[in-house]
C-alpha cells in the first residue's frame, strides 16, 4: 500500500508557458504552411483569403448560439441512445458479475484486497469508456457527412464550430451518462465484495510528503543511498547500524491539524535487503529521530520493528509517553517539536549488517484522512478528463477523416498517450527517468545517433569538441526540439491515471493529481476544437 | 444588386479535382443568371447538366472554382443567408432515428426559433404536409414520399423567403405531387421566392414562371415559360361541343382563309388528372368498384 513514484506537484506556470509556446510554434507553422497552399493553388488572391478565414473564425466565435450548440447536442445525445450505445451496461455488468469469481481471496491481506478491487474497478472503467468515447466520437460526423444529414444543418444559420461544440458535448454527455452509472455501481460493487472486516482498509490518507536526502555511512551527504543491485534505482538503502540515515525534511505542517482525536503519526513503508538471513521471525528494526531545526531540539524515539515492504503506523506519543531532548535530557512536548511548521525525521536501521529501501513518498507525516469515497470519485473525475479529451480528439478527426481513419488515428494518438508516453519523452528530451531530468542519454539526437552507428562509435564515448561535432549537436539540437513539439500532440494520459492513489487508499491530491490533469485537458482540447473548426469550414462537404 | 433581384450568379464555374488536384470533371461552365423575387424558377437539364451542382453552390455546400454568387445580397459562404433559405435536398437527408415532431423541433432550434413558436409551426406544418398521424414515428419507418414531406416540412420551418427545391416531386406518387406543385403555388401566391431543379418537364411547366436549360454543364436556354414554349406558328379554338354540322362550316370557313386544319378532336384528360379523379372518388364512395363485364 504504497506509491510506486513521487507525486510532484503541478507547476502551472512552467505548463502554461509550455503551452504557449508549443500554440506560438505550431500557430506560426500552420499560417505559413496555409499561406503558401493557398499561393500554390490559388495564386496571389490566396494569401487574403487565408486572413479573411481567420477573420471570419473570430466573427463566427462571437456569433455563437447557445441554443444551436444544444440543439445539436441533444441530437447526439439522442442519437446515441436510440443507436442502442447504451448496451455498453451489459459488458459492465457481465463484468461486476462474474470478476467477483476470480478475484475473491478470503486469506489474502486485508489492504492487498482492497487494492485488488479497487484497482479492477477503476482499471476497467478508465479503459472501456474512454474506449466507448473514441468509437462514439470518431464516427459520428463522417457518417453524417456521408449519409449527408449534415447538408440539411449546414444549409440552416448554424456556424460550423457550433457543430463541433455540440458534438462534442453530445457525446461527453452520453460518455458522462455512462460514467456516472458504471462508477457508482462499481463503487457499491467494492463494498459488497469486500466483508465487513475489511471495510475500514476502504479509507484516504492524506499524506504530507517532506524531501528527502541521505548520510552515508560514512557521515557524508548524499542525494541517494545505496544502490543494492536493483536495476530501478527509485528506492537506495541505508546500511545497519551506522551513521547512514535517511532524512525526511517537512515543511508547511499545521500543529493545529493534531489532536487526541488525530494524533500524530509518521506512516512509512520501507524496503529490507539482508545480507543474512538473521532471525526469521523477526524484522529490521528502524529508529526515528526528529528534529527542529531552529529549536535545536533533537529527541530520538523508541526504535520499532518494522513491517518490511508494508505499512508501519508509527502514533508518536503513543509510542513515546515521554519525549526528551538527547542533549539537554529535558522533557520536550510535540508542540514543540512542530512550533515552527518544520520538522525532520531522521530514520536509522538498527539491524547490523542490515539495510533499508526508502524513497521520498515512503514516509510521511499522515494528516487527518479524507473518506474512500472523495478518493474514489477524484479518480472517475481524471477518467472523464481523459474521456473528454478523447472526445474532443475524436470529433476533429472526424471533422477531415472518415470514421474508420479518423478512429485509427485516435487510437494511435491516444494509445501513445495512455502506454508510451514516458518513453516518447524520454526519446525527445534524452531523460532517462521522467522524474528525474538530470539523467539524460549519452548522444541522444537523430544526426549523433547516426553518425555513431556508420562509426560505430557507442554513446558512452562523448563527441571530441570539433567544429564538425559542434554542427552535429547543433542539428540534433534543433531536431530534437522540432520532435519535442510534434510530441506534445500525443497527450500524456500516463497522468490521468490515478488508481495507484485511490487503490492504496491514499487521498488524490490536487497538485499532483487533478490540477495536471485538469490543465493538459484544457490545453489540449483548445487546439484540436480550432483543426476541427477550420477543417468542417474549409471543407467542401458535396465534394466528389 | 436591384431589390428585386434574389439570386444573381456572374460566370459561375465549377471544377471537381481529384486528391491530387488534378481536374476530373467541369460541372458548371460560366453559369451567370437572376432570379427575381416573387418567381418560381426551374433550373431543368438531364442528369449530370450541373442542376444540382448549381443549387449547392448556392448553398455553400461546395465552393465555385470561379466567378461569384450572391443569395438574397449576402455571398453564398456566408451562413446568416440561411436565415431566410428553405432547402429540400434530393433525398431527404434527415436524421432517421428521429420522429416528424423531434425533426422539425430540431431543425427550429437550429434557426433559434422560440419553443413555442417552434411547437406551433411544426404541428400546422405536420398538417399541411398531411403527417399528423405518422408524427410520433421515426423517419426510418416513412415510406420515400413520407420522408419528402417531412423534408418539405423542415425546409419551410422559417417561414422562408426563398425555397430551393432539388426534384421536389421525386418519390412521390400522383396525388403527392399534385399537392407538391399546389403548394408551390400556394408559395408563389405568399410572396415567396422558389428554386427548383427537375428533370420532370411536366412538373416544371406546371408551376415555373422562368427557367433555365443546363447541358453539360452550360446554360442553353433562359426565360418565361410561356414564351418560350407558345408557337406562333398554330392557332387553337377551343368551344364548347360542336355536332358534325357545324364542325363541317368551321372548316369551310378556314379553308375559305387559307388555313389548313391539323386537328379536330375531343380534348383527353392526362393521365395523371384521372388517377386522381379516382383515388378522390374513391375516397368518397368507399366499396366501390369496378367489375369488368364479358366484354371488356
Amino acid at each position: 500500500m504504497r506509491l510506486s513514484f513521487d507525486p510532484v506537484a503541478f507547476d502551472l506556470v512552467q505548463g502554461l508557458a509550455t503551452w504557449l509556446g508549443v500554440m506560438v510554434v505550431l500557430s506560426i507553422v500552420a499560417f505559413i504552411t496555409s499561406l503558401l497552399i493557398s499561393l500554390a493553388t490559388s495564386g496571389f488572391s490566396g494569401p487574403p483569403q487565408v486572413v479573411m478565414h481567420l477573420f471570419q473564425a473570430f466573427i463566427d466565435l462571437i456569433g455563437t448560439s447557445p441554443r444551436r450548440c444544444w440543439a445539436m447536442t441533444q441530437l447526439t445525445f439522442r442519437e446515441a441512445m436510440r443507436k442502442k450505445t447504451m448496451a455498453v451496461f451489459a459488458l459492465f455488468a457481465l463484468l461486476f458479475l462474474f470478476a467477483g469469481w476470480f478475484m475473491s481471496d478470503v486469506t489474502a491481506d486485508a489492504d492487498l484486497q482492497v487494492k485488488t478491487y479497487v484497482s479492477f474497478v477503476l482499471r476497467a472503467v478508465s479503459w472501456l469508456i474512454p474506449m466507448m468515447a473514441l468509437l462514439l466520437s470518431c464516427w459520428g460526423l463522417p457518417e453524417d457527412i456521408k449519409a449527408r444529414s449534415l447538408h440539411t444543418v449546414v444549409t440552416k444559420p448554424v456556424r460550423r464550430h457550433e457543430i463541433v461544440i455540440g458534438r462534442v458535448m453530445g457525446y461527453i454527455g452520453i460518455s458522462s451518462l455512462v460514467l456516472g452509472v458504471v462508477s457508482v455501481v462499481g463503487w457499491f460493487w467494492i463494498s459488497r465484495q469486500l466483508p465487513d472486516t475489511m471495510q475500514k482498509q476502504m479509507t484516504a490518507r492524506v499524506p504530507h510528503y517532506g524531501s528527502l536526502s541521505f548520510i552515508s555511512s560514512e557521515g557524508k551527504e548524499e542525494a541517494q543511498g545505496i544502490n543494492t543491485g536493483d536495476e530501478n534505482m527509485y528506492r537506495s538503502f541505508i546500511e545497519g547500524n551506522t551513521k547512514a540515515r535517511a532524512i525526511w525534511t517537512f515543511t508547511n505542517i499545521d500543529p493545529g491539524k493534531f489532536s487526541a482525536a488525530h494524533p500524530f503519526v509518521l506512516e512509512s513503508s520501507f524496503d529490507a535487503f539482508r545480507t543474512y538471513k538473521g532471525k526469521i521471525d523477526r524484522q529490521l528494526l528502524c529508529q526515528y529521530t526528529l528534529v527542529n531545526p531552529k529549536k535545536n531540539i533533537r529527541v530520538t524515539l523508541n526504535a520499532f520493528e518494522i513491517n518490511e515492504y508494508r505499512r508501519n503506523t508509527y502514533d508518536v506519543v503513543e509510542k513515546n509517553p515521554s519525549l526528551e531532548d538527547n542533549e539537554t535530557h529535558k522533557a520536550v512536548e510535540l508542540k514543540d517539536l512542530l512550533a515552527d511548521g518544520e520538522l525532520r525525521v531522521e530514520a536509522a536501521c538498527r539491524s547490523s549488517s542490515q539495510f533499508l529501501g526508502m524513497a521520498k513518498s515512503d514516509l510521511f507525516i499522515r494528516m487527518p484522512d479524507r473518506s474512500f469515497a472523495s478518493s474514489y470519485f477524484k479518480c472517475i473525475l481524471n477518467i472523464f478528463l481523459m474521456m473528454v479529451m478523447v472526445v474532443v480528439l475524436g470529433v476533429a478527426a472526424g471533422c477531415f477523416l472518415k470514421g474508420p481513419v479518423a478512429t485509427i488515428l485516435s487510437l494511435v494518438i491516444n494509445g501513445v498517450g495512455f502506454f508510451a508516453y514516458t518513453f516518447v519523452h524520454s526519446l525527445v528530451t534524452g531523460e532517462v527517468d521522467y522524474h528525474n531530468p538530470n539523467v539524460k542519454f549519452q548522444g541522444a539526437g537523430p544526426f549523433g545517433a547516426l553518425y555513431r552507428i556508420v562509426t560505430h562509435t557507442t554513446p558512452g564515448i562523448a563527441f571530441e569538441d570539433t567544429m564538425f561535432f559542434k554542427v552535429i549537436n547543433k542539428l540534433d539540437e534543433a531536431s530534437l526540439n522540432v520532435l519535442w513539439a510534434v510530441s506534445k500532440v500525443f497527450p500524456n494520459l500516463e497522468a490521468f491515471d490515478t488508481t495507484e492513489y485511490t487503490a492504496n487508499a491514499f487521498d488524490v491530491p490536487w497538485d499532483a493529481g487533478i490540477l495536471p490533469c485538469l490543465a493538459t485537458t484544457v490545453g489540449y482540447c483548445i487546439p484540436w476544437l480550432l483543426v476541427g473548426y477550420f477543417s468542417l469550414s474549409l471543407r467542401e462537404l458535396e465534394s466528389k | 444588386m436591384a431589390q428585386d433581384i434574389v439570386i444573381q450568379t456572374r460566370n459561375l464555374t465549377k471544377i471537381y479535382r481529384d486528391f491530387w488536384g488534378r481536374k476530373k470533371v467541369k460541372a458548371l461552365n460560366s453559369l451567370s443568371m437572376e432570379v427575381k423575387k416573387g418567381e418560381v424558377f426551374g433550373l431543368l437539364g438531364p442528369n449530370g447538366s450541373g442542376k444540382t451542382t448549381t443549387l449547392k453552390l448556392l448553398l455553400g455546400l461546395l465552393f465555385p472554382t470561379e466567378g461569384e454568387v450572391t443569395i438574397l445580397g449576402k455571398p453564398a459562404t456566408d451562413v446568416t443567408k440561411n436565415e431566410h433559405i428553405g432547402y429540400l435536398p434530393e433525398e431527404s437527408y434527415l436524421y432517421r432515428f428521429l420522429n416528424a415532431e423531434e425533426t422539425l423541433d430540431f431543425y427550429g432550434k437550429l434557426f433559434d426559433i422560440p419553443a413555442n413558436v417552434r411547437r406551433d409551426r411544426a404541428k400546422k406544418l405536420i398538417e399541411r404536409v398531411g403527417l399528423t398521424k405518422a408524427r410520433r414515428r421515426q423517419l426510418k419507418e416513412y415510406s420515400k414520399g413520407m420522408t419528402r414531406r417531412i423534408g418539405l416540412a423542415q425546409a419551410l420551418i422559417n417561414e422562408p423567403d426563398l425555397i430551393l427545391l432539388d426534384e421536389p416531386t421525386s418519390g412521390l406518387d400522383p396525388i403527392g405531387s399534385r399537392d407538391m406543385k399546389d403548394l408551390i403555388v400556394e408559395l408563389k401566391k405568399e410572396g415567396k421566392t422558389v428554386v427548383m431543379c427537375s428533370h420532370l418537364l411536366a412538373d416544371v411547366q406546371d408551376v415555373c414562371d422562368r427557367i433555365a436549360i443546363l447541358e453539360g454543364g452550360e446554360l442553353k436556354v433562359f426565360g418565361k415559360v410561356q414564351e418560350l414554349l407558345k408557337d406562333t406558328g398554330v392557332t387553337q379554338i377551343k368551344t364548347s361541343r360542336l355536332t358534325d354540322a357545324a364542325v363541317k362550316d368551321v372548316r369551310d370557313v378556314l379553308a375559305r382563309h387559307g388555313a389548313q386544319v391539323m386537328e379536330v378532336d375531343h380534348p383527353t384528360a392526362n393521365l395523371e388528372e384521372l388517377f386522381i379523379k379516382t383515388v378522390r372518388d374513391s375516397a368518397a364512395h368507399p366499396g366501390q368498384r369496378f367489375v369488368p363485364s364479358d366484354k371488356s
